[in-house]
């Protein structure tokens, strides 16, 4: 017994991690999306969703506007904080885009004007971009390009301390806002703006309700049907049934993009147009296939001697399918349901056709996809939100129908 | 009327129409027209069973018939004329398919696509059931295994884009490359292997499905012929290759077959990944490229993914008459 | 810029707004540059009160809304109830609609390409008659403007079938002018110049253009519009209007030639962000935020009159015009496209709905707002919401030569179909004479 019971231990530990390491599997993209969704396009565009949640060096450009310029040393002089209003550090700095991380702070960098002696003696000036500590002069170098260096003058220089109090000098008078680029951490930034930019959309609330209307008589009116046909599929004998079996199979294959133009025709002719009466119609007959080839093979499974006695009792084939087969199969009723209300839920093409083309008729996925993306579709930020909001009923209608999918039924309704 | 009233009442109408149809039929081919009287009982129950299955069956054929054999018939129709509908062209558009190297690639890849993803997913779904099936947080891990399944194809394409992006700052691939000091590359340009990197996302998402199906059916295999196993001193890799997966081999090929199904439709992931270009296009996508366009072409595709299916239809068929002896 | 606008915007709406009783309006009559007689001699003359009509197009959320404020005029001009909706798969949602019999009155065509398929299907409307008169008479360069929408009807017989209202620029170079400024560049006046600044950009230790071709399923288009340009550079504009009747193949030398020219800009490692590679993958919609990353990723970006709704906000994008050689003589030559109105369900109101485009005010008040330029000459250029959009107004109305986006005109298999993939495979290593002769071979499929 010891035996047994430990292998049993040493078995669940291993199905527990394998468990564990596949549902991590498939989480990973879409941890990625959820984390995503809380961000907005331009971060998602620069960093890593695995990144999120740190803060990023970034490099931003800071235009203090020219006013209270002072003169020093022969110098003009601009003096300010790069942080308006909330502080930060600031970890390296410079004077253009191109090297925002040219010094450190407490050091000054800037461009100097050499004067450099040519080869024919007469002097030219050159630019060259240095740091020097901000309580020193800067250096010039001997030579430049191989040619003495005689003197400089200091064209512009920038200091800024880790506070992010900046020094601006300039030989020119400063009438145009400088461009001062420093690096500082950026706090991760989460926002709900996605969710709020969708929830509170316009017509949202009847985009939501649409959805409703469409779905539920879209799931229950092919379930039902299919089961009637399962049944007399699975059950009883008649001539052509095994071609009626692949004629449905083959069905399944037909690419929906075929029945639009024709069927919109019909709807239009009778009298039934862009509905929601038409949209039922067409999502119920696209599911209908796979809803037939779902439960007639979950009924030929079910138990002969419990049809054939029944029948023998004299029972009919309406009571035997409604008394007894319809209870057995709950959960394949109950796992297509949640397929077809899946499909039907995230069914942007269908709904595209057979519904109006009005505003009061958008069901959600139309709403997002043609009204709060935008011509262009790009803003991720709101297409990963939104794939989050229309997730969330799904998966209540999953945990909600789950419990039909147990044994307990089949078992308790054989004995 | 209000569309959510305008629902409940559809609602109510529709299963109370489908229940009564079935109901009232029902009754009348049993009381009115066949009633089993006691002379002529026996053959008039006989009569009432052969007219029986079409009862059940009507709605069901109606709705099919209607909304997709008529468009399929009408298209099929419609493939045996040119592009602009106006000539007869016989098997012409077939014949410029065949000649077409894009299409050629297109049904290539598409043959990788119908041998490892309805593998892939019916394996790795079933693994999952029946891992899960005793386990305490067995719910929980499988509706996120599930959770792909409710995501739009739009939704998964975007997850996607965070896993094979070029810029390490953007794409996870590309970033584990970067830490390892590796360049940059772009999976989804890597020939031949770009298919199964595309072919990933759709078993990511298939896999939900497989997983739902087959852990009803392990489910409804009966306790006591496990119980049985179990006393005979089974180990529980024996219990579930010998004992489990016999029983559910119908299922296991349902799902097997819907899955090939849907690989020959969805066109949504290589359209929004790669646009079918480097060499990953596939017949869905190519079809529609024409759709709308040129529907001489787009039908004849669409033809051509159907007797694709063929095979899986025999086996299917051939499978229904075992049942049936 | 765009702010700016918008707050004067704001401020015009809430001192008018109390004044007019039309508050939905968002310039109210009388107001500002407006050409507002041109709007009440068009509101005498109709009247449809309780009637509708219904407007299909491509414009959805913010451009939606841009575009049904201008409805709006129509409305309160006429009394009659406009029911506009947009798609994002207009093209395929249109021709299914026309199809099944459920089309809208008035359909707006992003490309003239369809318009001319579904016209030679029966599925739209002549315009009425004195509409090409009109155009040619009213609209810069309005004789090429006209052809854009002359198609052959059902009957072979060619008719004017679409309005040309909305035009897009697509010559353009988008640049950050800090950038530029620090660095020291120039604005290059001619296409020689644009490559030795190419060159210099490389030597100064930076990557001067960002290239994204990436687009779902219209991935490649991008790079149509680079060779598009580039055949208006090289060749004269009869060879192109040969090129896009495909008079002149594909396969043809000078065709490989334009293709090639693009080709020396993004098949080199060092002249594309990410390096040639990321050109085909990299997504069009993120491609410009490198100009104003810092340090910058790229310093210019190739794209039309739309794409600084994608810029990262605070921006300092500006543009220049993509230049011509200057050693071959073909003048200025301007890519650029529009939007075409054509009539799927004929009635009187949209009959009048065209008469209405043909108003200034109908010009003027997008212009006023954001994303219109316009050819129309009697609209007034005053009233143009920035001096950026008047900047490209003033190219598109001062161009030498003035072609349209030839992928649109080209039949969609080509157009928007194999010349993207054709332009994708061509940045990841496939020869510009393999590419233009697979692509060749398809059009010649299609007959």
């Amino acid at each position: 017994m010891d035996n047994i019971a430990g292998s049993k231990s040493s078995l669940s530990l291993v199905t527990h991690v394998t468990v564990t390491a596949l549902v991590i599997l498939w989480l990973i993209p879409t941890v990625g999306l959820l984390v995503s969704s809380f961000r907005d396009r331009e971060q998602i565009a620069v960093s890593g969703w695995w990144n999120a949640a740190f803060s990023i060096e970034e490099a931003t450009r800071y235009q203090p506007a020219a006013e209270g310029v002072t003169e020093r040393d022969g110098l003009f002089v601009l003096t300010g904080s790069v942080f308006e209003d909330d502080p930060s550090t600031v970890s390296a700095f410079g004077i253009a885009g191109r090297a925002p991380d040219a010094a450190q702070p407490g050091q000054t960098y800037g461009r100097l004007k050499l004067d450099v002696v040519q080869e024919d003696g007469s002097i030219k000036t050159k630019n060259f971009e240095t740091a020097w500590p901000v309580d020193a002069t800067p250096v010039a170098p001997e030579t430049f390009e191989d040619r003495p260096v005689q003197g400089f003058t200091i064209d512009r220089a920038l200091s800024i301390t880790r506070d992010g109090d900046f020094t601006w000098m300039s030989a020119k008078d400063i009438t145009r806002a400088p461009s001062i680029y420093f690096i500082s951490p950026k706090p991760p930034s989460f926002g709900l703006d996605n969710y709020q930019t969708i929830l509170t959309s316009d017509n949202m609330d009847r985009a939501f309700i649409n959805t409703f209307t469409v779905t539920i008589p879209a799931t229950i009116i092919p379930i039902l049907v299919a089961a009637f046909a399962a049944y007399a599929l699975a059950w009883m004998e008649f001539p052509g049934r095994t071609w009626l079996v692949a004629l449905i199979v083959g069905l399944l294959v037909v690419p929906l993009q075929l029945a639009f133009v024709p069927l919109l025709k019909l709807h239009n002719q009778i009298g039934i147009g862009q509905s929601f009466v038409g949209i039922w119609l067409a999502h119920s007959a696209f599911g209908l296939p796979l809803a037939v080839y779902l439960l007639r093979n979950y009924m030929t499974g079910l138990p002969r001697d419990i049809i054939e006695s029944a029948k023998v009792d004299g029972a009919t084939d309406f009571l035997v399918f409604t008394k007894i087969v319809l209870p057995l199969s709950f959960p394949a009723l109950a796992s297509f349901a949640i397929f077809q209300f899946l499909w039907t839920w995230n069914d942007l093409l269908v709904a595209k056709v057979f519904l109006p083309k009005t505003s009061e008729a958008w069901v959600m996925t139309v709403k997002i996809a043609d009204d709060l993306l935008g011509s262009r579709g790009g803003d991720w930020g709101i297409l990963a939100s939104a794939a989050f909001i229309s997730i969330a009923v799904p998966l209540i209608v999953f945990f909600s129908l789950q419990r039909f999918l147990v044994r307990g039924l089949l078992a308790g309704s054989v004995k | 009327m209000s569309p959510l009233l305008q629902g409940v009442v559809m609602i109510l109408i529709g299963l109370s129409g489908c229940i009564g149809y079935f109901y009232v039929s029902n009754f009348v081919l049993d009381k009115i027209i066949f009633p089993p009287k006691l002379d002529d009982q026996g053959r008039n129950i006989n009569r009432a069973n052969l007219v029986r299955p079409w009862l059940f069956l009507l709605p069901a054929l109606l709705l099919l018939s209607l909304y997709l054999i008529y468009p399929v018939v009408g298209s099929f129709y419609r493939s045996l004329f040119n592009r602009a509908n106006t000539e007869f062209v016989g098997l012409a558009n077939y014949g410029a398919l065949w000649n077409d190297s894009g299409f050629r690639t297109a049904l290539y890849n598409n043959f990788l696509w119908v041998l490892v993803v309805p593998a892939a997913s019916t394996f790795m779904g079933l693994l999952v059931a029946q891992l899960t099936d005793k386990l305490s947080w067995g719910n929980v891990a499988k509706s996120l295994i599930f959770m792909p399944m409710a995501i739009s194809f739009v939704g998964a394409s975007l997850i996607w884009r965070f896993v094979y992006a070029v810029d390490p700052n953007i794409g996870i691939i590309n970033a584990l490359r970067d830490t390892v000091g590796l360049s940059p590359m772009d999976p989804l340009q890597l020939p031949f292997w770009n298919n199964f990197f595309l072919m990933v996302i759709l078993v990511w998402i298939q896999t939900g499905f497989a997983m739902v199906i087959l852990s009803a059916a392990l489910r409804g295999i009966p306790e006591d012929t496990i119980e049985a196993a179990v006393i005979d001193g089974a180990k529980p890799r024996q219990i579930f290759f010998r004992i489990k997966v016999p029983q559910i081999k119908g299922t296991i090929m349902v799902v097997w077959t819907t899955i090939t199904i849907t690989v020959l439709k969805v066109f949504d992931i290589v359209y929004a990944m790669t646009g079918g270009n480097f060499k990953t296009e596939i017949l869905p996508s190519y079809m529609m490229d024409y759709m709308f366009r040129d529907d001489g072409r787009a039908t004849a595709v669409a033809f051509v993914i159907m007797i694709l299916v063929l095979p899986v239809m025999i086996w299917n068929i051939s499978n229904a008459r075992k049942e049936m002896r | 810029m765009k702010q700016q606008f918008l707050a004067s915007a704001a401020v015009l709406a809430a001192t008018t707004g109390a004044v007019s009783a039309d508050d939905h309006l968002k310039f109210a009559p009388g107001e500002g540059v407006f050409n507002w007689s041109s709007y009440e001699t068009f509101a005498d003359t109709y009247d449809f009160s309780g009637e509708e009509l219904v407007v299909f197009g491509p414009w959805t959320g913010p451009d939606g809304e841009l575009f049904s404020s201008i409805l709006h005029y129509f409305e309160t001009a006429t009394g009659a109830t406009i029911n506009y909706s947009g798609s994002d798969s207009f093209e395929q949602d249109i021709v299914i609609s026309a199809r099944a019999g459920s089309a809208p009155n008035v359909a707006v065509f992003p490309q003239p390409g369809l318009a001319a398929d579904m016209a030679s299907q029966g599925l739209l409307s002549p315009l009425p008659e004195g509409t090409t008169e009109w155009l040619v008479d009213n609209y810069g360069a309005g004789a090429s403007w006209a052809a854009l929408g002359t198609y052959a009807g059902a009957d072979g017989s060619d008719a004017q079938y679409a309005f040309p209202y909305k035009a897009d620029l697509k010559s353009l170079v988008w640049y950050s002018e800090s950038a530029f400024d620090e660095a020291g560049y120039d604005i290059p006046e001619t296409m020689e110049e644009l490559k030795e600044l190419t060159q210099q950009i490389v030597d100064d230790g930076g990557t001067p253009w960002c290239i994204g071709l990436g687009s779902g399923a219209a991935t490649g288009w991008p790079a149509t519009d680079w060779v598009e340009d580039m055949m208006l550079r090289t060749q004269s504009a009869d060879v192109y209007d040969a090129w896009v009747s495909n008079e002149l193949k594909f396969d043809d030398p000078k065709v490989v030639e334009a293709i090639e020219e693009f080709g020396w800009f993004a098949t080199n490692d060092d002249f594309v962000d990410g390096g040639a590679q990321a050109v085909s993958t990299t997504d069009f919609r993120d491609s410009p935020t490198g100009i104003f990353a810092i340090p910058p990723k790229c310093y210019m970006h190739r794209q039309a009159s739309f794409i600084p709704s994608f810029f990262p906000e605070d921006n300092d994008g500006a543009f220049f015009y993509f230049p011509a050689y200057e050693g071959k003589d073909l003048g200025k030559p301007v890519l650029g496209g529009g939007t075409m109105f054509a009539i799927t369900k004929p009635s009187d109101v949209a009959d009048a709905f065209i008469a209405f485009l043909e108003t200034p005010i109908a010009h003027e008040v997008w212009m006023a707002q954001s994303g219109f330029l316009t050819p129309h000459k009697g609209a007034n250029p005053e009233t143009y919401a920035s001096d950026a959009l008047r900047g490209m107004g003033e190219i598109l109305t001062g161009a030498d030569t003035f072609r349209f986006d030839a992928s649109d005109l080209m039949p969609g298999e080509i157009g928007a179909g194999a010349f993207w993939t054709g332009m994708v495979d061509y940045t990841t290593g496939t020869s510009a004479a393999d590419v233009g002769a697979a692509i060749q071979k398809r059009w010649d499929g299609l007959n």
